[in-house]
Protein backbone atom coordinates (compact mmCIF):
# COMPACT_ATOMS: atom_id res chain seq x y z
CA UNK A 1 0.00 0.00 0.00
CA UNK A 2 3.15 2.34 0.68
CA UNK A 3 3.51 4.24 -2.26
CA UNK A 4 7.56 6.27 -3.24
CA UNK A 5 7.74 9.68 -2.51
CA UNK A 6 7.20 10.22 -6.38
CA UNK A 7 3.89 7.96 -6.61
CA UNK A 8 2.87 9.82 -3.67
CA UNK A 9 4.08 13.41 -5.04
CA UNK A 10 2.42 12.67 -8.41
CA UNK A 11 -1.30 11.41 -6.76
CA UNK A 12 -0.77 14.72 -4.92
CA UNK A 13 -0.30 17.30 -7.86
CA UNK A 14 -3.70 15.46 -9.45
CA UNK A 15 -6.00 16.48 -6.42
CA UNK A 16 -7.72 19.81 -6.40
CA UNK A 17 -6.84 20.58 -3.16
CA UNK A 18 -3.07 20.96 -4.07
CA UNK A 19 -3.92 21.57 -8.00
CA UNK A 20 -1.94 25.32 -7.61
CA UNK A 21 1.42 24.35 -5.75
CA UNK A 22 4.66 23.63 -7.29
CA UNK A 23 6.97 20.03 -7.32
CA UNK A 24 8.45 21.26 -4.38
CA UNK A 25 5.70 22.70 -2.59
CA UNK A 26 4.14 18.97 -3.13
CA UNK A 27 6.95 17.45 -1.50
CA UNK A 28 6.84 19.47 1.23
CA UNK A 29 2.90 18.37 1.68
CA UNK A 30 4.10 14.68 1.25
CA UNK A 31 6.59 15.35 4.39
CA UNK A 32 4.64 16.93 6.57
CA UNK A 33 1.38 15.20 6.10
CA UNK A 34 1.10 11.18 6.85
CA UNK A 35 -0.06 8.55 4.98
CA UNK A 36 -2.45 6.38 6.36
CA UNK A 37 -4.91 3.25 5.84
CA UNK A 38 -8.27 2.02 7.12
CA UNK A 39 -10.09 -1.23 6.75
CA UNK A 40 -14.01 -0.95 5.77
CA UNK A 41 -16.29 -0.52 8.61
CA UNK A 42 -13.72 1.92 10.90
CA UNK A 43 -14.90 5.25 12.82
CA UNK A 44 -12.30 8.06 11.87
CA UNK A 45 -14.16 10.97 13.45
CA UNK A 46 -16.92 10.46 16.09
CA UNK A 47 -19.87 12.75 16.15
CA UNK A 48 -19.55 14.45 19.54
CA UNK A 49 -15.75 13.74 20.27
CA UNK A 50 -12.95 15.73 20.06
CA UNK A 51 -11.62 15.43 16.46
CA UNK A 52 -8.12 14.20 15.67
CA UNK A 53 -6.92 15.37 12.63
CA UNK A 54 -7.21 16.72 8.70
CA UNK A 55 -7.57 14.27 6.44
CA UNK A 56 -7.06 13.86 2.56
CA UNK A 57 -8.39 11.10 0.67
CA UNK A 58 -6.21 9.36 -1.71
CA UNK A 59 -8.20 6.43 -2.59
CA UNK A 60 -11.21 4.95 -0.91
CA UNK A 61 -14.37 6.47 0.35
CA UNK A 62 -16.26 6.96 4.00
CA UNK A 63 -19.88 8.15 4.49
CA UNK A 64 -20.73 11.34 6.70
CA UNK A 65 -23.27 10.26 9.27
CA UNK A 66 -25.08 12.26 11.54
CA UNK A 67 -27.38 10.82 14.44
CA UNK A 68 -26.73 7.55 12.22
CA UNK A 69 -28.18 8.32 8.76
CA UNK A 70 -25.57 8.92 6.35
CA UNK A 71 -25.76 12.89 4.69
CA UNK A 72 -22.87 12.37 2.30
CA UNK A 73 -19.94 10.29 0.80
CA UNK A 74 -16.52 11.37 0.30
CA UNK A 75 -14.10 10.06 -2.02
CA UNK A 76 -10.64 10.69 -3.90
CA UNK A 77 -9.58 14.42 -2.95
CA UNK A 78 -12.06 15.03 -0.51
CA UNK A 79 -11.26 16.05 2.66
CA UNK A 80 -12.49 16.05 6.14
CA UNK A 81 -11.79 17.07 10.00
CA UNK A 82 -11.17 20.55 9.02
CA UNK A 83 -14.20 21.80 10.61
CA UNK A 84 -14.10 20.91 14.04
CA UNK A 85 -10.32 21.90 13.86
CA UNK A 86 -11.09 25.27 12.86
CA UNK A 87 -14.20 26.14 15.10
CA UNK A 88 -12.16 24.22 18.16
CA UNK A 89 -15.57 22.07 18.24
CA UNK A 90 -16.06 18.67 18.53
CA UNK A 91 -17.37 16.98 15.23
CA UNK A 92 -20.75 17.32 14.36
CA UNK A 93 -20.90 13.70 12.51
CA UNK A 94 -19.39 10.68 11.94
CA UNK A 95 -16.87 9.78 9.57
CA UNK A 96 -17.36 5.86 8.56
CA UNK A 97 -15.38 4.15 6.00
CA UNK A 98 -17.05 2.19 3.31
CA UNK A 99 -14.02 0.73 1.36
CA UNK A 100 -10.60 0.35 2.54
CA UNK A 101 -9.47 4.30 2.78
CA UNK A 102 -5.84 5.36 1.89
CA UNK A 103 -5.41 8.90 3.14
CA UNK A 104 -2.99 11.70 4.25
CA UNK A 105 -3.10 12.99 7.75
CA UNK A 106 -2.33 16.22 9.44
CA UNK A 107 -2.51 16.71 13.31
CA UNK A 108 -5.26 18.98 14.77
CA UNK A 109 -2.79 21.62 15.60
CA UNK A 110 -1.02 22.24 12.82
CA UNK A 111 -3.95 22.69 10.39
CA UNK A 112 -3.87 26.59 10.64
CA UNK A 113 -0.06 27.08 10.31
CA UNK A 114 -0.13 24.63 7.36
CA UNK A 115 -2.43 26.36 5.46
CA UNK A 116 -0.33 29.91 6.14
CA UNK A 117 2.32 28.34 4.50
CA UNK A 118 0.26 27.02 1.92
CA UNK A 119 -2.23 29.81 1.02
CA UNK A 120 -3.19 28.77 -2.34
CA UNK A 121 -4.49 25.49 -0.54
CA UNK A 122 -6.21 27.65 1.51
CA UNK A 123 -8.14 29.65 -1.22
CA UNK A 124 -8.86 25.95 -2.76
CA UNK A 125 -10.47 25.35 0.49
CA UNK A 126 -12.00 27.92 0.93
CA UNK A 127 -13.87 27.52 -2.76
CA UNK A 128 -15.06 24.34 -1.48
CA UNK A 129 -16.15 25.08 1.54
CA UNK A 130 -18.44 27.71 -0.29
CA UNK A 131 -19.21 24.76 -2.25
CA UNK A 132 -20.21 22.83 0.52
CA UNK A 133 -22.13 26.32 2.28
CA UNK A 134 -24.53 26.95 -1.03
CA UNK A 135 -25.37 22.75 -1.16
CA UNK A 136 -26.42 23.14 2.75
CA UNK A 137 -28.53 25.94 1.63
CA UNK A 138 -30.56 24.37 -1.65
CA UNK A 139 -30.54 21.15 0.30
CA UNK A 140 -32.47 22.70 2.77
CA UNK A 141 -34.88 24.43 0.62
CA UNK B 1 -22.90 59.96 4.71
CA UNK B 2 -19.60 60.40 3.10
CA UNK B 3 -16.88 58.64 5.13
CA UNK B 4 -13.03 59.04 5.45
CA UNK B 5 -11.02 56.13 5.09
CA UNK B 6 -10.18 55.92 8.75
CA UNK B 7 -13.77 55.86 8.95
CA UNK B 8 -14.18 53.33 6.60
CA UNK B 9 -11.20 51.12 8.19
CA UNK B 10 -13.44 51.47 11.71
CA UNK B 11 -16.48 49.91 9.82
CA UNK B 12 -14.86 46.84 8.95
CA UNK B 13 -12.93 46.45 11.60
CA UNK B 14 -16.23 45.58 13.52
CA UNK B 15 -16.91 42.87 11.41
CA UNK B 16 -15.47 39.61 12.81
CA UNK B 17 -14.68 38.32 9.09
CA UNK B 18 -12.09 41.61 9.13
CA UNK B 19 -10.51 41.00 12.74
CA UNK B 20 -6.84 40.32 13.48
CA UNK B 21 -5.83 41.28 10.04
CA UNK B 22 -3.02 43.53 9.17
CA UNK B 23 -2.84 47.43 9.62
CA UNK B 24 -1.62 47.09 5.81
CA UNK B 25 -4.69 44.70 4.79
CA UNK B 26 -6.90 46.38 6.64
CA UNK B 27 -6.03 50.45 4.74
CA UNK B 28 -5.84 48.15 1.67
CA UNK B 29 -9.23 47.22 2.21
CA UNK B 30 -10.58 50.66 3.61
CA UNK B 31 -9.25 52.25 0.24
CA UNK B 32 -10.68 49.78 -1.87
CA UNK B 33 -13.98 49.82 -0.23
CA UNK B 34 -16.94 52.51 -1.73
CA UNK B 35 -20.17 53.69 0.11
CA UNK B 36 -22.84 52.97 -2.02
CA UNK B 37 -26.64 54.15 -0.66
CA UNK B 38 -29.61 52.59 -1.60
CA UNK B 39 -33.28 53.84 -1.84
CA UNK B 40 -36.23 51.58 0.24
CA UNK B 41 -37.39 48.74 -2.52
CA UNK B 42 -34.09 49.14 -4.60
CA UNK B 43 -32.08 45.78 -5.31
CA UNK B 44 -28.60 45.31 -4.06
CA UNK B 45 -27.78 42.45 -5.34
CA UNK B 46 -29.71 40.13 -8.00
CA UNK B 47 -30.25 35.91 -7.66
CA UNK B 48 -28.88 34.55 -11.01
CA UNK B 49 -26.28 37.27 -11.25
CA UNK B 50 -22.84 36.35 -11.00
CA UNK B 51 -21.40 37.97 -7.85
CA UNK B 52 -19.67 41.35 -8.22
CA UNK B 53 -18.95 41.94 -4.38
CA UNK B 54 -19.10 41.73 -0.85
CA UNK B 55 -21.47 44.13 0.77
CA UNK B 56 -21.56 45.52 4.61
CA UNK B 57 -24.17 47.23 5.92
CA UNK B 58 -23.33 50.84 7.44
CA UNK B 59 -27.17 52.02 8.51
CA UNK B 60 -30.72 50.90 7.40
CA UNK B 61 -31.87 47.45 6.83
CA UNK B 62 -31.79 44.64 4.32
CA UNK B 63 -33.76 41.98 3.49
CA UNK B 64 -32.74 38.26 1.76
CA UNK B 65 -34.85 37.02 -0.48
CA UNK B 66 -35.26 34.13 -2.54
CA UNK B 67 -38.33 34.24 -4.80
CA UNK B 68 -41.19 35.09 -3.01
CA UNK B 69 -39.62 34.42 0.18
CA UNK B 70 -37.41 36.36 2.73
CA UNK B 71 -35.17 34.62 4.08
CA UNK B 72 -33.57 37.18 6.70
CA UNK B 73 -32.92 40.55 7.43
CA UNK B 74 -29.45 41.88 8.11
CA UNK B 75 -28.55 45.58 9.75
CA UNK B 76 -25.58 47.57 10.50
CA UNK B 77 -22.39 45.47 10.80
CA UNK B 78 -24.09 42.27 9.13
CA UNK B 79 -22.27 41.50 5.51
CA UNK B 80 -23.46 39.21 2.92
CA UNK B 81 -22.78 38.54 -0.90
CA UNK B 82 -18.80 36.85 0.29
CA UNK B 83 -19.79 33.44 -1.22
CA UNK B 84 -20.04 34.64 -4.60
CA UNK B 85 -16.77 36.39 -4.83
CA UNK B 86 -14.88 33.27 -3.62
CA UNK B 87 -16.83 30.38 -6.17
CA UNK B 88 -17.77 32.92 -8.55
CA UNK B 89 -21.12 31.31 -9.02
CA UNK B 90 -24.70 32.90 -9.38
CA UNK B 91 -26.03 34.49 -6.69
CA UNK B 92 -28.45 32.08 -4.26
CA UNK B 93 -30.69 35.17 -3.37
CA UNK B 94 -31.50 38.32 -4.18
CA UNK B 95 -30.69 41.23 -1.05
CA UNK B 96 -33.35 44.18 -1.30
CA UNK B 97 -32.94 47.43 0.76
CA UNK B 98 -35.78 47.47 3.26
CA UNK B 99 -35.61 50.94 4.15
CA UNK B 100 -32.88 53.58 2.91
CA UNK B 101 -29.59 51.98 3.74
CA UNK B 102 -25.99 52.99 3.22
CA UNK B 103 -23.16 49.86 2.73
CA UNK B 104 -19.75 49.71 2.14
CA UNK B 105 -18.86 47.55 -0.79
CA UNK B 106 -15.83 45.51 -1.32
CA UNK B 107 -15.42 44.37 -5.35
CA UNK B 108 -14.19 41.06 -6.04
CA UNK B 109 -11.11 41.42 -7.55
CA UNK B 110 -10.38 43.81 -4.91
CA UNK B 111 -11.25 41.04 -2.12
CA UNK B 112 -9.53 37.71 -3.93
CA UNK B 113 -6.07 40.17 -4.42
CA UNK B 114 -6.41 40.76 -0.59
CA UNK B 115 -7.26 36.81 -0.14
CA UNK B 116 -3.90 35.80 -1.48
CA UNK B 117 -1.81 38.14 0.34
CA UNK B 118 -3.19 38.06 3.99
CA UNK B 119 -3.31 34.32 5.13
CA UNK B 120 -4.97 35.28 8.24
CA UNK B 121 -8.08 37.40 5.75
CA UNK B 122 -8.66 33.75 4.43
CA UNK B 123 -8.73 31.89 7.82
CA UNK B 124 -11.29 34.50 8.99
CA UNK B 125 -13.39 33.34 6.26
CA UNK B 126 -12.81 30.03 6.02
CA UNK B 127 -13.61 29.44 9.74
CA UNK B 128 -17.10 31.83 8.69
CA UNK B 129 -18.10 30.18 6.53
CA UNK B 130 -17.32 26.53 8.27
CA UNK B 131 -19.52 28.06 11.07
CA UNK B 132 -22.61 28.79 8.52
CA UNK B 133 -22.19 25.09 7.00
CA UNK B 134 -22.71 23.74 10.81
CA UNK B 135 -25.39 25.58 11.44
CA UNK B 136 -27.22 25.44 7.67
CA UNK B 137 -29.58 22.53 9.29
CA UNK B 138 -31.30 25.03 11.56
CA UNK B 139 -31.44 28.08 9.82
CA UNK B 140 -30.95 29.72 6.25
CA UNK B 141 -28.77 32.00 5.09
CA UNK B 142 -27.98 32.96 1.24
Amino acid sequence: MAMTQQELVDMLSSLTLFADLSRPQLEQVAHKMTEESYPVGQRILRQGFTGTGFYVILDGEVAVKIDGDERAKLGKGDFFGEMSILLGEPPVADIVTLRQLHVLHLGGPELEGFLRDHPQVMFRMLKAIAMRLRNASRWRS
Amino acid sequence: MSLTTQEKAAALGRVPLFAGISDESMARLAAAAGEQDFAAGQFIVRQGQVGTGLYLVLDGMVKVVRGADELARLGPGEFFGELSVIDQQPRNASVQAAQATACLALASWDLLALLGSDPQLSLNLIRGLVARVRSAGEQHRH
